[in-house]
Formats: C-alpha cells, sequence, structure tokens
C-alpha cells in the first residue's frame, strides 16, 4: 500500500507544490507544509479506495490542510522569498511589460485571505464553478459570485 | 482585470514544469513524520484535560484532603456525587471519540471546518462540566464547614489558631474558601478560552467567511 501511495503522490506532486506555494512565502514553510499535507493523505490513504481520482482527491486534502488543518511550525515575516521560488521565466519568451504585469498579479494573490487564495487556484486550476464549490462546501451559484469579489479584490490591490 | 487573471491562468499552467520534483524516497520518509494538525493538538489538549485533575490524586496531599470530606462528615454525598460526575465524564469521552473519528480530511472544506468545531464544542462543554464540578465541590465543603463544630480537629490547624473565636475562624474559613475557590475557576477558565482561541483563530476566520457566503 505504501508504495502505491507514494507512487502515486510522485506522479500528483505538483498540486501539492502549488499549493505550497500559493500558501507559504519561503522555502521551509513550503516543505514544512508539503509534509504535513503528505501525512494527511497518507492518513486518508485507506479510506480513499478509489471512489475518485487520486488528483481530485489531492486537491482537496490539500487545500484543506493548507486552511483549516496546518498550523506553522514557525512564525515566518519574510514575503520577497516568494519571487524566487515561482519566478523563472524562460528567456525564449521573457516580455518585461508582460512580466512586470504577472509580478503584481502574483503578489496581488498572495496577500488575499486563505479561502479567496482557495478559490483562485481552483480557478487557476481550471476546474469550473461547481467543482470549486464542492471542494469549499458552497453552492455554484456563491463559488461565482464569491470569484467576482475576488476579481473586484484584486483590481484595488493592483490599483490602490 | 479578466484579461490579467486569464494572463495569469496561461501562465500559472505554462509553470506546471518549473515545481521541485522529489524522489520517491523523500516522500516516502515524508509518510513516517509526525503530524503538527490543529486536530491533532485539540486530541493532545484534550487527553491532558481528561487525564489531569484524575492525576491530581497521586499527589500525597490530595489523598489526604478526601479524607476531610469524611471528618466534615459528607463523604457518602461526596462518593455519589463524584460517581455521578464519572458517568458524565465518560459520556464525554464517548462523544469526543466519535466526534474526533468523524473528522475526515476529504470532506469539503466547510463540512471539515463543522465537523472541527463540533468535536472542539465537546471539550468546550466538557471543561465547562468540570469547572462546574470543581466550584460544586468547593460549596458542598463551605456548606459542610458552617455545619461543623469541630474545624480545629478536622483541619489540623496549629496552636496559634486555636485562640481565634470559633465563629471567626469558621467565617474566614468559608470565605477564604470561596475567594480560592472562585480564582481557581477563573484562572482554569482563562488558560482554556486562551489556548483554544490561539489555536483556532484561523479556522474560525475562515469559517465565518464561508458561512458568510451562504446568507
Amino acid at each position: 500500500m505504501e508504495h502505491q501511495f507514494v507512487t502515486e503522490l510522485q506522479n500528483n506532486q505538483n498540486i501539492v507544490h502549488k499549493v505550497c506555494t500559493l500558501y507559504t512565502n519561503d522555502r521551509d514553510s513550503h516543505n514544512d507544509l508539503f509534509q504535513e499535507i503528505t501525512i494527511q493523505l497518507w492518513k486518508a490513504y485507506p479510506k480513499f479506495r478509489n471512489e475518485s481520482k487520486f488528483s481530485t482527491w489531492t486537491y482537496r486534502v490539500a487545500l484543506n490542510t493548507a486552511i483549516t488543518l496546518y498550523r506553522k511550525s514557525k512564525r515566518t515575516i519574510k514575503t520577497q522569498d516568494f519571487d524566487s521560488v515561482i519566478f523563472k521565466i524562460s528567456s525564449e519568451d521573457y516580455d518585461p511589460t508582460e512580466e512586470q504585469q504577472l509580478r503584481l498579479m502574483y503578489n496581488a494573490v498572495k496577500q488575499l485571505g486563505d479561502i479567496d487564495k482557495a478559490l483562485v487556484f481552483l480557478y487557476l486550476e481550471n476546474k469550473n464553478y461547481s467543482e470549486i464549490g464542492e471542494t469549499l462546501g458552497i453552492s455554484e451559484v456563491n463559488a461565482r459570485v464569491k470569484m467576482n469579489r475576488i476579481k473586484t479584490k484584486l483590481k484595488t490591490i493592483l490599483n490602490p | 482585470m479578466m484579461d490579467e487573471l486569464e494572463l495569469l491562468k496561461r501562465d500559472w499552467q505554462k509553470r506546471e514544469d518549473s515545481h521541485p520534483k522529489l524522489t520517491y524516497d523523500e516522500i516516502y520518509r515524508m509518510i513516517w513524520k509526525r503530524s503538527s494538525s490543529i486536530v491533532k493538538w485539540i486530541l493532545i489538549i484534550s487527553i491532558l484535560e481528561f487525564a489531569l485533575p484524575h492525576l491530581l490524586y497521586l499527589i500525597p496531599g490530595t489523598s489526604k484532603s478526601l479524607e476531610v470530606y469524611d471528618k466534615l462528615g459528607i463523604k457518602s454525598v461526596a462518593t455519589v456525587f463524584f460517581a455521578l460526575g464519572y458517568l458524565v465524564i465518560f459520556y464525554f469521552i464517548y462523544q469526543f471519540y466519535i466526534r474526533y473519528k468523524e473528522i475526515s480530511s476529504f470532506d469539503n472544506s466547510k463540512v471539515l471546518m463543522e465537523k472541527i468545531l463540533r468535536t472542539r464544542k465537546t471539550v468546550m462543554h466538557y471543561v465547562i462540566f468540570s469547572l462546574s464540578m470543581l466550584l460544586a465541590t468547593c460549596i458542598m465543603v463551605i456548606v459542610a464547614i458552617y455545619f461543623s463544630n469541630n474545624l480545629y480537629e478536622i483541619f489540623d490547624l496549629s496552636e496559634g489558631v486555636k485562640n481565634v473565636a470559633p465563629g471567626k475562624l469558621k467565617n474566614s474559613l468559608m470565605l477564604s474558601m470561596a475567594i480560592l475557590s472562585v480564582l481557581l475557576v477563573a484562572v482554569m477558565a482563562g488558560i482554556y478560552f486562551l489556548l483554544y482561541g490561539l489555536l483556532l483563530r484561523k479556522l474560525n476566520r475562515n469559517y465565518s467567511e464561508l458561512k458568510r457566503l451562504e446568507v
């Protein structure tokens, strides 16, 4: 069972890394959250039984851990390290204005609250509103309403 | 804004390969590490709350204080009272166990938060019950002091105190007992609410945000 679990998680580890990137600001916290999510996934694995796709299940447990279960092991004040983790733009598609815009956008998203981040994350992952609602426990309509509010919020952060 | 978010989405999906790649062994080692989730903390704190009052009986002085109930003539009342108390405590442990088992990280976020809050509520009810028990015990002792006639003997008081008038002694004993018990309950309640307040601050904030959406 361990072998099966570790292999599956290894294939799906990007999902977990993306959640960690969004919810932490430096590499230590990233690894710490990654570990906690892995433990939560492993603990829940006996109940998993292929009722849904491993990836779907990973999305839920990872987000639940980041939003609810995880307690920071130490306080982190740094917010700048984030750029070095996520910003690795390859030279061929380098565009200064676009890069600048993206940098601002990522920073704006980082300033959102836990729940807002979860919505943005699922949105960026191309999930539809019914899936977003199901993951968070709200209705599809409310997920849509909330997403519109977040867009307004992001606009205010970008153009104060 | 719409366009910017679309731009972000495209970029986000392009970055698929830029994330760290952990090896099989690295992940394998992780699954044996210990969790530090808030559910784990609630469990640890709860076990302490259930166990601590009972560990007190192991301290020699405390078992001696049980003799005081006997001398005050309230031994049978106290025994029945404590026996009933234990029944309620076992009920709480059972409830806690059921609720704790219900918590699953695969529920949707709102349900997960609700289950954690329900589990915590069980612990809160237990603590309120324990503190009331403590207060009731103190009141019982105070009442027994009021009706008792040989306080010097019961409390093993030193020679110097014997010169104090019996009425005055009774009053000051009752008063100090009352102040002590209220202080004790207040301090314990304070510690408890501070502990859970800090532990569940994030959860409460996120839960009320999800809840607000549904109105």
